[in-house]
């Protein structure tokens, strides 16, 4: 009895030895087979929350109604100055626009912050200290992956235009600092990172400004290509001394561009000079925009910079601008955009 | 039960007569070794050459030593070759030794200098074993009284059993039996049931055409694609069978329908291994069936190989349990092996084994009539095979998937060494079953065993040769091929038949009385390690495609598109919008373009992209790499297409991308 039981402690010991010494082996066997380490036993878990998927902007870029956007300072990464002008025109804006330089560090707070009131922001990365050329010869990937990541990571949609206004020589970018060559490869380079890094909740937004004023500097050669562009977007204002009826501001531009591309644009920053005429160019402003399906909408330039363009200033544009902005066409929570 | 005898009573019988020139672990009979009883054997034993001249940690049984009539042999060899002490085995030979100690000499009820050594079962059979020739018998015929004219004892001495179990099957022992097949397929299910992914492209594709067919069966709805013309099993069994399921109980439920398979299989595989062999063998064998890779990714895995495995079982199952049954029984096997074959064409591989086992099981029982019941098989199974190939179009398909299948690049190298890792061990287990078996029929303890008409060694050859040997038809065949592809399954329908064998290589490892379980536990748990590894790999070779599913979601309808590196899993996870005609693959590609030139191959990629004509770009990175560098590069500073989303995922092999590209112009 005695050796029986002795018997069976034997054969357990050995049963006990055998799985420990085979489970040993198993986890080397698993590491052998899988690749990496942590890939080795592990099959994928099908468990796919929404945060985990890229966000579609493409319901945004050309949604039904029309963007119904503002520039104001401070916002989006205060909210404040947009509370003040949405109590002030009756419209929560759902776009906002914001200046970065290049080498500033992305704001994804103020585009949360955006976010949570149902507004998109749009971002306007401006390279004052690094020149074109750099950027597209790759001197600036280090700090461009960082931010594409930062963007990708944020997972929320964002607007951003490069260097606008390229077109004009008033910019550090401008006509008398670089070539459109040099400008369209700078735009594909940076387009590039962030499509390799899978930040693909950018919409591109090229921004020349409007035509009027210079001429003799054609578009087309700066155009980076409908494969690098979501949307066209102008910087052009209402003007004294310039005719203030809608075709006349954005039209030449407009035509220009339409010669070879298709995109939809939006007017990414204007305003009316303050004075008698604001009121009338206010109203162009609205019926233009409504008025051109492809059209996307107007980013009003809500700061006091060489003129005042804030809508304050001249308190009967902004009855009509309330009255008009109340037209059902403009605004839309971003959020659900159809 | 009967009772102990109350005197140990030696029988003259030898149980393991045919041992005499065994050795090796396969050989192993679970007794200790046994020292040669005779004086004069004694002195050659003890020559120390003999031993030093053996290896150490050679602790097998030795060749050529064991049974009493080897004494006779052992006195004419100055050493008995290969006789090994086993290390920790020293105390043996003190503690029975020689036939003065041996208790029955001195007439006492129990022999007192007799001692059961460690882990030796006290069993009559076993010592009886150790009765030197010439050694009484009977307890009144003891040394001493020998001389003397045998008087009538004062006491009576009751007729013993030769053995205090009974080998005959018993409700007991059914019950102990099927509890252990039931752990056994408990583990099996585990096993599949652990894995986790979505649907693989080929159960995607299985699972699609299933629920075409029976919109076109129930419906008359036209079929986007014609299936059978490129299926390697009928698209009308299985995949019309898992698409009911699926319609009720999604993916899963159709994984479950091959879990039921597979389950059925090991439980078939029990059920015919039992009567070949025994309980043991089968439980041995199933449980190392259970427990391979092929057997645990098939029981999860939404294809036709569960299904026709399932049907090869069954046809096995019928050809071993009528062996004994009239030679037209045989026949009820062939609707069966056909229906396996038309579940999945390459099953056909695996009838002639059938075939050959009814020749093979009903022999013993039937003798010539075997040969008839063999043929009677072999002209059914032929004649309903033919008018199932006249009678439908499948034969395309079977051209093109099974027999002119494409050669691929894969080495043959290559595919040994992942045969092996697939199903080696399982198979050397098999090979050392049936060099054991050719060797040494018997497969029980019990003396009674060593009485049954036991088949002759051509015969148990033969079976051992037409069980392993189908074991290595499919790598065979797709080392012809030159392909890698779907082998680790062909490699399960192999393994099904080497189970048998395997299991007596368990048993055979183990010993009789169970004397070396931890050999088999340690062969079944490295089998384990292997499977749950080699599953949980497989498993994660294809990425998890839940994400890319919902993002291309809202981009599909019933008029896009579109191309995707495996069209399969959107067109089965979005049959609810779009249908098969609309999705095109990476592996060929013919495009006329809007000036009417045709192209085809990468060209045809290019031109159609540059044309626009895919509203949604699905890649994968992994299924047809050379196409997919086509097609990024042709997308880069494409117009049309914008990067709609960057889905990184995790699978066997390391990291991985889904890219998705829309159409915006």
């Amino acid at each position: 009895m005695l050796k029986e039981r002795f018997r069976m402690a034997g054969a357990a010991l050995a049963c006990a030895l055998a799985g420990v010494l085979a489970l040993g082996g198993c986890s080397l066997l698993g590491d052998d087979s899988g690749g990496s380490p942590e890939s080795g036993g592990g099959a994928p878990r099908s468990s796919a929350s929404p945060q985990d998927i890229p966000y579609d902007v493409t319901p945004l870029i050309k949604p039904a109604k029309k963007y119904y956007g503002a520039a104001v300072p401070g916002a989006p990464i205060s909210m404040k100055n947009i509370d003040v002008y949405t109590a002030r025109t009756g419209k929560q804006p759902n776009l906002i626009e914001y200046y970065a330089a290049w080498g500033d560090g992305f704001d994804a707070t103020g585009v949360r912050n955006a976010w949570a009131e149902g507004a998109l922001t749009l971002m306007s990365w401006e390279p004052f200290d690094t020149s074109l050329a750099d950027i597209a010869a790759g001197r600036s990937d280090a700090y461009l992956k960082e931010y594409a990541t930062a963007v990708r990571r944020l997972n929320l949609p964002v607007v951003m235009d490069f260097a606008d206004e390229f077109n004009g020589h008033w910019e550090k970018w401008g006509t008398h600092h670089a070539t459109p060559a040099q400008y369209v490869a700078a735009w594909r380079h940076i387009h590039q990172t962030f499509v390799d890094v899978g930040a693909t909740n950018v919409i591109w937004a090229w921004a020349p400004n409007i035509v009027n004023p210079v001429k003799n500097v054609r578009l087309q050669p700066y155009y980076p290509g409908d494969a690098y562009v979501d949307w066209i977007g102008l910087v052009g204002y209402f003007t004294i001394g310039q005719d203030n009826a809608f075709d006349s501001v954005f039209g030449p531009t407009r035509d220009e561009i339409r010669t070879f591309t298709k995109k939809p644009m939006l007017l990414l920053e204007t305003a009316a000079m303050p004075g008698e005429r604001r009121r009338a160019d206010v109203r162009n402003l609205f019926a233009g925009v409504a008025a051109d399906d492809d059209m996307l909408g107007f980013i009003w330039f809500d700061y006091k910079k060489r003129a005042d363009w804030r809508l304050e200033a001249s308190p009967l544009a902004l009855t009509e601008f309330k009255r008009l902005a109340a037209d059902d066409r403009f605004g839309f929570d971003v959020r659900k955009p159809s | 039960m009967t009772s102990r005898p109350e005197y140990y009573t030696p029988q003259p019988y030898d149980p393991y007569a045919e041992e005499e020139q065994q050795g090796g672990w396969f050989n192993s009979d679970g007794y200790l070794p046994r020292r040669p009883q005779g004086h004069e054997v004694r002195q050659d034993y003890d020559a120390p050459q003999g031993y030093q001249q053996v290896p150490q940690g050679y602790h097998q049984v030795p060749q050529g030593y064991d049974t009493p009539q080897d004494h006779g042999v052992a006195q004419g060899h100055p050493v008995p070759q290969g006789y090994d002490t086993p290390q920790g085995y020293h105390q043996v030979p003190q503690e029975y030794d020689t036939p003065q100690d041996y208790g029955i000499a001195q007439g006492h009820p129990v022999p007192q200098g007799y001692d059961i050594p460690e882990g030796y079962g006290y069993d009559p059979g076993a010592h009886a074993y150790q009765q030197p020739d010439g050694q009484p018998a009977y307890p009144g015929q003891t040394a001493e009284e020998e001389p003397a004219a045998p008087a009538e004892p004062g006491y009576h001495v009751p007729e013993t059993p030769e053995v205090g179990w009974d080998m005959a099957a018993s409700r007991r022992r059914a019950w102990v039996s099927r509890a252990v097949l039931l752990c056994v397929l408990a583990v099996q299910a585990v096993l599949s049931l652990r894995l986790a992914n979505t649907a693989f492209q080929d159960e995607a594709l299985y699972l699609a055409a299933g629920h075409a067919e029976l919109q076109h069966l129930l419906h008359g709805t036209p079929l986007p694609i014609d299936y059978a013309a490129y299926f390697s099993g009928s698209p009308q069994l299985y995949p019309v069978l898992a698409a009911a399921v699926d319609d009720v109980l999604g993916l899963t439920g159709a994984r479950l329908l091959s879990l039921a398979f597979m389950l059925g299989t090991t439980g078939l595989l029990y059920s015919f291994t039992r009567r070949l062999f025994n309980e043991r063998a089968a439980l041995a064998g199933a449980a190392l069936f259970a427990v391979v890779q092929s057997t645990v990714v098939m029981g999860y895995f939404a294809t036709y190989d569960a299904a026709a495995v399932f049907l090869l079982a069954l046809a096995t199952w019928i050809v071993v349990r009528t062996d004994r049954a009239p030679v037209a029984a045989v026949l009820l096997a062939v609707p069966v092996a056909v229906l396996a074959v038309g579940v999945k064409y390459a099953a056909g591989l695996y009838l002639p084994t059938i075939v050959v086992l009814a020749l093979l099981t009903g022999w013993p029982h039937q003798g010539r009539k075997a040969v008839l019941r063999m043929l009677l098989l072999a002209l059914g199974i032929g004649a309903v095979l033919g008018a199932g190939m006249y009678g439908t179009d499948l034969m395309d398909g079977v051209r093109q998937t099974t027999t002119n299948r494409d050669h691929g690049s894969d080495s043959t190298a290559l595919l040994l060494q992942r045969s092996g890792e697939w199903g080696g061990l399982m198979f050397l287990t098999a090979v050392g079953g049936a060099v054991s078996y050719v060797r040494r029929s018997r497969m029980n303890e019990s003396p009674a065993a060593q009485r049954l008409g036991n088949p002759g060694w051509r015969w148990r050859a033969l079976l051992g040769l037409v069980l392993c040997g189908t074991a290595l038809l499919a790598p065979a065949y797709q080392i012809h091929l030159g392909t890698v592809v779907s082998l680790f399954k062909h490699v399960g329908f192999g393994l099904l038949f080497a189970a048998p064998m395997a299991g007596v290589g368990v048993t055979r490892l183990i010993g009789a009385h169970f004397r070396y379980p931890q050999l088999g536990i340690m062969l079944w748990t490295a089998t384990l390690c292997l499977g749950i590894s080699q599953a949980d790999w497989r498993f994660g070779v294809w990425p998890d495609s839940s994400k890319m599913i919902q993002v291309v979601d809202s981009h599909v309808d019933r008029e896009g598109h579109y191309l995707a590196s495996t069209p399969e899993v959107p067109v089965y996870y979005l049959r609810d919008k779009t249908t098969h005609r609309q999705w095109q693959g990476v592996f060929a590609l013919e495009y006329t373009d809007k000036k009417g030139t045709y192209h085809q191959g990468d060209e045809a990629y290019r031109a159609a992209l540059r044309d626009g004509e895919f509203d949604l770009i699905v890649l994968d990175g992994l299924t047809n790499p050379r196409v997919d560098a086509v097609v990024v590069d042709a997308v880069k500073g494409n117009p049309h297409y914008r990067l709609l989303a960057d889905l990184p995922f995790r699978n066997s092999s390391g990291t991985g991308h889904y890219r998705i590209w829309t159409k915006t112009s």
